[in-house]
């Protein structure tokens, strides 16, 4: 079976792309303001029909889509659950989307799922798990898929590598893509404190095929990744670093909590275009 | 040194646990105090977006209740019936039930019955989208035959039953109703339509002979069938302006005749 590589899969996205939330569906059909591409939580359109799949399926001829998913939990201990990736195959096939992506994380343990994207002990015994689970996602799919860094609160002891020596490794072995969510990196770098900049060269360059740009906000010593406001500074000098490191690679706006109008996540679409081609010129 | 499967189930005891055991914090790095802050987070999102899921889809409930004391309910819903899969949406099936259950909100008696109604309403959202109706295929049906035909009903379409005006209920709570706020809880039982014309969810109120006509419909009757089971309620029941009304409003989405 060959799977598409990185570069090959984003060959259809290109520039900055927003995240398409319900909010701001009239907008989009009505208008279809100028935007690289969009991108949709898998999980908001794994119904069988009505209004939010309706509108994406409107919209999917004037933009390239991609998919990212917030709960197949690709970490379990014991593996992934079949029905949730045969709805992600059902909505692949539906919307035949440029990317789809997921998280470097677990959810799901026996009976239960908790709803979050939890960090994993970055240890060999779980990589080998991950490795072989995104590939049994790949496979089902018959597609390469992202893996995104998350952020976190809590190291575990029992970790034996950072979190993207991890990544490195599992799109090495598994021949995912990397997505890079520059917001996380720096939430995780205060958070548990190290350099950012510096754990940016870990990432093998040629991995990466997409990178997340968001805010986050303060609650004491520690950052927390809710996606409610602008991109700050520090985050978009790392966004600049990655650019120089990374070459051209598609940038996304996520804002998922207090969302603003549509003008200001296509603004901030505009500055981080601005920033990435200052970077390659 | 513990293996995945023994992190992941102490870290999920530790989320689920009323209250955070120390258990659960030796697995991370850092002082005990700051992990066990830390730790609290996750507990927070877990309890948060299920919370969040049963309010999306009881709306109404929380408006009748109130946000601070439907946060409680849900909260109890959660730690008795927590989240088994990924999809948010099929979360709190059970909520009706469990509202009719828990001593707290059994004060209110018609709670459980607009909880079940939300549910539908809920499941109208993501119902299939039928292919479109083509009134004109109905001309090559000979006039014999017209009560041989199957009324298809839209997969959104869901008919409940009720001792309270649930229908009703659930309008004057919506964002958008600027009527009279006035409930009459003297009409006696009654039946609740829910529909979908073009992508949006609705809900009526409807006679018996309605109700009856639409449940032979959903259970595979002709024409001729339904309309028996709509006059055995109502003598004067009018097929003619029930179908007119019933296509214009997508509830009827087609009529097949058998293999048809």
């Amino acid at each position: 079976m060959s799977l598409l590589s990185a570069s090959e899969s984003n060959a259809a996205v290109r520039g900055v792309g927003v995240g398409l939330r319900a909010s701001h569906y009239r907008e989009f059909l009505d208008l279809q303001p100028q935007v690289d591409w969009l991108e949709v939580h898998s999980e908001n359109y794994f119904g069988d029909g009505g209004y939010d799949l309706h509108v994406l399926e409107r919209l999917r001829p004037h933009y390239p889509v991609s998919l990212h998913g917030v709960a197949l939990s690709l970490g379990s201990a014991d593996g992934v659950r079949a029905a949730h990736l045969a709805k992600l195959k059902r909505l692949v096939d539906r919307i035949e989307p440029a990317l789809v992506s997921e998280h470097l994380c677990w959810a799901a343990l026996g009976p239960r799922h908790f709803n979050d994207l939890l960090p994993l002990p970055y240890t060999r015994e779980a990589l080998d798990q991950v490795v072989s689970q995104v590939a049994q996602v790949q496979e089902t799919l018959q597609r390469g898929v992202l893996v995104e860094n998350v952020s976190s609160y809590l190291q575990f002891r029992a970790s034996e590598m950072s979190e993207f020596a991890f990544l490195a490794e599992l799109a090495k072995r598994s021949g995912c893509a990397i997505l890079l969510d520059v917001n996380n990196l720096f939430v995780n770098s205060v958070n548990h404190g190290f350099d950012p900049a510096q754990a940016l060269l870990e990432i093998p360059g040629e991995a990466v095929g997409e990178i997340h740009l968001a805010g986050h906000c303060v609650a004491g010593d520690l950052l927390i990744d809710d996606h409610g406001s602008r991109v700050v500074p520090q985050v978009w000098s790392l966004y600049e670093a990655a650019c120089r490191r990374l070459g051209p690679v598609p940038a996304l706006i996520e804002w998922d909590t207090s969302i603003p109008p549509l003008d200001v996540l296509l603004d901030e679409a505009r500055t981080a275009a601005r920033i990435s081609q200052a970077a390659h010129a | 040194m513990r293996d995945l499967s023994a992190l992941q189930a102490q870290f999920g005891a530790g989320l689920d646990a009323p209250v955070c055991t120390a258990d659960a914090l030796e697995i991370f790095l850092g002082e005990p105090e700051q992990v066990k802050n830390r730790f609290e987070i996750y507990r927070g999102n877990t309890m948060a977006n299920a919370v969040k899921a049963i309010g999306a889809t009881y709306p109404v409930i929380e408006k009748m209740v109130g946000a601070e004391f439907f946060t409680g309910l849900a909260r109890e819903y959660r730690s008795r019936f927590p989240p088994n899969n990924g999809d948010l949406n099929e979360y709190g099936e059970s909520f009706a039930a469990f509202l009719g259950d828990f001593p707290p909100a059994t004060q209110i008696p018609y709670l459980a019955d607009v909880a079940r109604l939300e549910w539908q309403v809920h499941l109208a959202h993501y119902a299939a989208d039928p292919a479109p109706f083509d009134p004109a295929r109905l001309a090559c049906v000979p006039p014999e035959r017209q009560l041989q035909l199957r009324p298809w009903l839209h997969p959104a379409c869901h008919v409940l039953h009720s001792d309270h005006p649930i229908a009703r209920l659930w309008e004057v709570h919506q964002d958008a109703f600027s009527g009279e706020f006035e409930v009459d809880f003297s009409q006696g039982p009654e039946h609740a339509l829910v529909f979908r014309p073009h992508y949006r969810v609705e809900v009526a109120q409807i006679g018996e002979a309605e109700a009856a006509f639409l449940a032979a419909a959903l259970a595979g009757g002709t024409l001729e069938t339904a309309l028996a089971a709509a006059q055995s309620r109502s003598a004067t029941f009018d097929l003619g302006r029930a179908l007119g009304k019933w296509v214009e409003s997508s509830v009827i989405v087609d009529l097949k005749l058998n293999g048809g």
